[in-house]
Formats: structure tokens, sequence, C-alpha cells
């Protein structure tokens, strides 16, 4: 009796009242983007470890999104975000398609995720975005976003978790920043996908979200080519 | 719950507030009805207060704080003189305490002769200031004439009086125009968070009567 | 003598005197910056001489690795070691005072202290040899490693046996840097100079005064 007595008191506590359960829908599964425009191609990179919290859900997830032969867009962040808006964007690019019977252009590209991303402006997806492509004359160009849409057209940009590590290197390296009399060169494709390995290397230093792996998209007039390189996996 | 019919959403999404503050969304929804059916509308929260809301839900299951960070601040300036207008602004935009570029273009052309500069959240002033430059050509193309300043600036002002108190976050200058839907004609206008050292400069330096030059 | 300026120093302890102006700065939106914390992967086990301790060598600030090579089997009396995990102030300060205690207990009882508490966390029967339980506490730390984002870089290990202790530091680095594309050296000249102060200084005299070296006084 005293046993049972004691069993219900156990459950009785358990169930003290109404209990409050937040939503939560935001989760932050790291990963970084670089992304750099040159005179006639773009190179667009990320890595490919997807985490949450101190533990990795998979090694091997590229957070490159082919839009069209002449665009990749690399999104990281919340993945369930990602997921939804990847998906809504393809549709709409589907629809321009069959609306105007040609393939959607890089800055048409720029400029719907724009308006994608600002449609959700009081309930942001959290999402930081980097575009790379070729413009409709052939040359490389890099739109770098902030999560509700503001667009900025730019040569060179990394996002993601490790972006504030990444940028600094690539402005003093590609943008020539803080370099007494330096002449601006065009930077060529060979070089360009060295500092981006190199920038990754170093993101995988520090930053406990980014690593695994890169996986690379060359873009070019003749198509994209892709590449595979691995990093520090601890 | 006819609301949760409309909206297509399930009512395990929607917290109990909505619930209780069912009258604010529903008159809210008849907003979005009256004014926003128009292509350039955007999605409404599914909560009554985005501000505050967005606030508490912004954590992970793991307990961290999830950082939305937008781009914004800004120092932007604008001022009439016998000659015209002159608009000046920096062009930092930063998000967090993270200067998110250096190269922003925060003086956004409405049209040939209507610019709007920028302060605050940069994307909020971008689509607006865009959708107001579509409004400004379909009113040319209706009428047959140039929109006025005055009209113009107007027009961006009911439409985001429409979205008052949801935290949009903007202020472009010469009428000023603010995010609760204010709007005040004036000679000289400074917006921002840099704003107060540059009224300093332009009360001092100030001439309707000035030259091109001094002007610059 | 203490005085106003310069008050005496604590008998010891901690100081709790800022804790209620920290709180107050944190209400006001300004949060203390976070300590450095080793989200760790440690191990011990037993073996048939005695005992292996390992752990990993990753110091984290929330997402950031603040540290690549820190140590955290710390040094507590010739026959004892201890694996921290925690904040890295913490483990590092309280393995210090426990280990100038026990040189005191030492000093004051003229014998080894002898380690009271068990510090087998995966005893295994029967008990592994010294290479198997190496390998063992290897693994364990290697999965810890590639799996957690708070453990990396590299396996650390302490075999202490009733002889003494060996500290193995790095036994294997796990997580390997990749080989660099390009050099980032800079020519001489790169960053601007944007004031120069020049001291011109006339040596008017020189005098070398040998210093002798005085005996330390043990007479009190």
């Amino acid at each position: 009796m005293e046993l049972t007595m004691q069993f219900k008191e156990n459950i009785l506590s358990d169930h003290k009242g109404p209990k409050q359960t937040y939503f939560s829908p935001y989760a932050d599964n790291g990963g970084s983007i670089v992304a750099i425009a040159g005179e006639d191609y773009a190179v667009i990179a990320s890595d490919t470890r997807l985490s949450a919290g101190f533990s990795i859900y998979t090694r091997e997830q590229s957070k490159l999104y082919k839009l069209s032969q002449k665009s990749v867009l690399g999104c990281a962040g919340c993945w369930c975000d990602i997921l939804t808006f990847t998906r809504l964007l393809e549709a709409r690019m589907k629809m321009y398609e069959n609306e105007h019977h040609k393939q959607m252009s890089t800055p048409a590209i720029a400029q719907l995720v724009t308006t994608m991303l600002y449609y959700k402006r009081f309930f942001p997806y959290y999402i930081s975005n980097v575009l790379a492509g070729i413009d409709e004359e052939g040359r490389g160009c890099v739109y770098s976003y902030d999560p509700i849409g503001h667009c900025e057209k730019v040569q060179y940009r990394t996002g993601g978790s490790s972006s504030a590590l990444l940028q600094p290197l690539l402005d003093n390296q590609i943008g020539l920043k803080n370099i007494q009399d330096a002449t601006p060169v065009s930077i060529v494709k060979d070089r360009a996908i060295a500092i981006i390995k190199d920038v990754f290397i170093s993101a995988a230093e520090r930053d406990i979200y980014t690593g695994d792996g890169i996986v690379m998209h060359v873009i070019t007039k003749d198509g994209i080519t892709e590449e595979k390189f691995p990093l520090r996996t601890d | 719950m006819a609301l949760v019919e409309v909206c297509g959403v399930t009512p395990n999404f929607l917290d109990k507030s909505i619930y209780e503050e069912k009258c604010v969304a529903e008159q809210l929804l008849e907003l979005d009805k009256k004014f926003f059916s128009y292509h350039t509308k955007i999605s409404l929260p599914p909560f009554s207060d985005p501000v505050e809301k967005l606030k508490t839900i912004a954590v992970d299951e793991h307990g961290r704080g999830i950082k939305i960070h937008y781009d914004k601040g800004t120092t932007t300036l604008a001022f009439k003189y016998q000659g015209g207008v002159v608009v000046a602004v920096d062009s930092r935009a930063t998000g967090g305490q993270y200067v998110g570029s250096q190269t922003v273009k925060k003086i956004i052309e409405i049209n040939d002769n209507l610019l709007g500069t920028m302060a605050g959240g940069a994307a909020d002033c971008v689509y607006w200031e865009r959708v107001l430059s579509e409004r400004c050509r379909i009113y040319e193309l209706r009428n047959r004439e140039r929109i006025s300043v005055a009209a113009a600036s107007k027009l961006l002002s009911n439409i985001l009086y429409n979205y008052k108190g949801m935290g949009l976050y903007m202020g472009p200058g010469l009428y000023y125009v603010d995010s609760e839907g204010n709007r005040f004609p004036g000679d000289r206008f400074s917006v921002g968070s840099g704003s107060t050292y540059a009224y300093g400069v332009i009360d001092r330096d100030f001439d309707y009567s000035m030259t091109d030059e001094e002007a610059y | 003598m203490a005085s106003a300026v310069v008050p005496q120093l604590p008998v010891g302890g901690f100081s709790f005197e800022n804790c209620k102006r920290n709180a107050f700065l944190a209400s006001k939106k300004f949060p203390l910056p976070n300590a450095k914390k080793t989200g760790t992967t440690i191990v011990g086990i037993t073996y048939k001489d005695g005992i292996i301790l390992g752990a990993d060598t990753r110091a984290t600030e929330d997402t950031i690795v603040s540290d690549k090579n820190c140590s955290k089997i710390h040094y507590l009396a010739p026959n004892m070691y201890c694996c921290g995990a925690g904040t890295a102030a913490d483990t590092e300060m309280t393995t210090k005072l426990i280990s100038s205690q026990l040189e005191l207990h030492r000093l004051n009882t003229g014998r080894v202290v002898p380690v009271c508490t068990n510090y087998s966390i995966a005893a295994r029967d029967p008990e592994p040899m010294l290479e198997e339980g190496k390998v063992l506490v290897r693994d364990a730390i290697a999965a810890g490693i590639l799996n957690d984002l708070g453990s990396g870089s590299n396996v650390d290990l302490c075999v202490i046996t009733k002889d003494g202790a060996q500290h193995i530091r790095p036994l294997e680095n796990i997580g390997i840097r990749g080989e660099k594309q390009g050099s980032y050296r800079y020519k001489k000249g790169t960053t601007a100079v944007l004031k120069a102060n020049i001291i011109p200084l006339d040596v008017t005299d020189t005098l070398i005064k040998p210093v002798e070296a005085e005996p330390m006084d043990t007479s009190g």
C-alpha cells in the first residue's frame, strides 16, 4: 500500500502543472562558403561538414547548388531553411524558364534571391548566401546576401560560420588591402583556386564547424567543373 | 481557428499567443487583403509581435543563441540649395560588430530625377525603394508626366505605414520618410547612426545660396 | 604595511568583490568574455603494471579553437597525474593546488602519498598488457577527436607505473594541417609607415659595474 502511494507521488511530482516548451525553428548547422570572380570565370567553394552543437551530422554534404549552366549558389546556416529555400528557388527559376523560354541569367537570379529572401522579412531564413556565376557578357560575378536579402555585387566574398575569419585574408590577398604601393592585377583562375584551398585550410584550423572536405565549382563559358579536396577531420 | 485554415498551417506550428490575440492577427490579415494584394507584398509573420517573438525563438535545440545580423548602420545626408539637391552617404554596412562590407552603394536611383538614400536595415531600404521606383514608373506611364518628389515620398510613406510596428528599419532622405510612416519635408536632413555628427557640420556651414563647389 | 592605495594581499582563496558589478554589467548587456573551455575527450584505464591516461589537445572558446595543442594531463605527484575537462583555467589551478597540497603532505609524513581514489574508468578483465592498453587508449581518444567538435588535434598519453610516470606528448597527430598552395610572405615595405620619430642618443660616458652574487640569507 505504502509502495503504491509512493509510486503515485513520484508520478505526480513529475507532472507538477503546465510546462512551457518553446518552438525553436532555427538551428546553426555551420559550414563556410568562399567565392571569387575573375575576368572570364567564377570559382565558388564550400566545406562538406554538416554539424550541430558539438556533433557532426555528416562529413560529405556539399553546400553548393548548381542553379544553371552559368550560376552556382552557396548556402550555409540553418539546414532546413537551406533545403526549403533552394527548393523554392528552383521552382521559381523553372517558372521563369517556362514563361520566358530562356534560362535565367546570373544577375536575374541575383535579384530573384533578394526578393525571395525579403519575402520572409519578418520571419527570416537563417542562411548566408553567396551566388557566383558568369553574366551575359561572360564576365565572372559574385553576389553576397545578408539573411533578409540585402544584395551586393562583389569581386570576392566569404559566407557562413568562418566568414569573419576568412574575409580579411581575401581582403588582403585579392583586395590588396593594407599593402603599400600594391598594383592591382586580375587574378588568374589557378591562383584563385589555390587561394580558396588555402583559406579553407586556415578555417579548418580554427573554426570547429568547418572541415572534412572542400567542394569547388569552377564556372566558365564552357560550363561548370567540379573538384573535391580533403580537409582535416577533427 | 479560421485564421489557421486561411494560413494553411497546422496549429502546432503557431504558438499559443496567436490564439489569444486572434483579433489582432485577423486584423493584420484584413490589412493583408486590403493593401498588399500586389506582387510586391511580403509574407506576414505567423505571430503578432515579430520583433519580440523572434527574440524568444532565436535559440537552437542546444540552447545556443542564433544571431541573425542584418546589414545596417549609416551616415547619410541631403540638402537643398539654389543649384539643386546634394545627397551624400558613406559606404559601410555592418552586421552586428562585424563590418560586412565597405563598398555598399547607399544612394538608390529611383528614377532619373529621384534619389533615395538608405539608413538602417539595408535590405529594407533597397527592397522598398525598388518597389517605389516601380510605382513611380507606373505613375509616369499612367499620367504621362513625371511624378513629383512629394508624391513619391508620399507613396513610400504609405507603403511603410502598412508594415508599421513590425520592425522595418529605414529612413531615406530629403523628404524624411521613416519606418513608422512619418514624413516631413525640409531643407536638409541627415539620417543614421552618424547623423548627429553630420548635423553638427551642416548646421554650421549651411547656406541656401551657396555655389556648387561649396555644396560639395 | 597595508594602505588604502596598496591593499594588503588577501590570505588566500578567491576574491568575490567584482561579482556584483559583473552581474550588473551582464544585465546591461555587457556580458563577460567567454572562458576558455576544453570541450574534451579524456580516458583512463588500468593495465597489468599500472595506469594509462589519455587526452586530446584542443581548447575552444565557443566555436573557435583557441589552442590547438594544450596539455590536459596535469601533474599531481610523481605517482599521480590527472586529466582535466571543463574550463581550462579551473582545471589548471585546481590541479596545481592539489599538487602543492600533496607535496606538503609528502614532506609532513615523509612517505609517498597513496592514490586513494580509483582511477580506472574502463577497467577490463583480464587487464591488458602495456602495448595493448596504449592502443586501446589511443583508439578511444582518436574516436573523440574525430567525432566530437570540441575535441581535436593530438593524442597525449601518460603511463604511470610503480617506478614513476612517463608523459608522452604527443603520442600521435590526428588532425593534420593541410598543405598550403601558395606563399604568403610579404615583401619588405608592405606595411605603410605613417610616422617616424628618431631620437638620437649621444653616449657621453660608459660605466661597467660588476655585481657580486650575494649568498642567500638562511639564518632566519
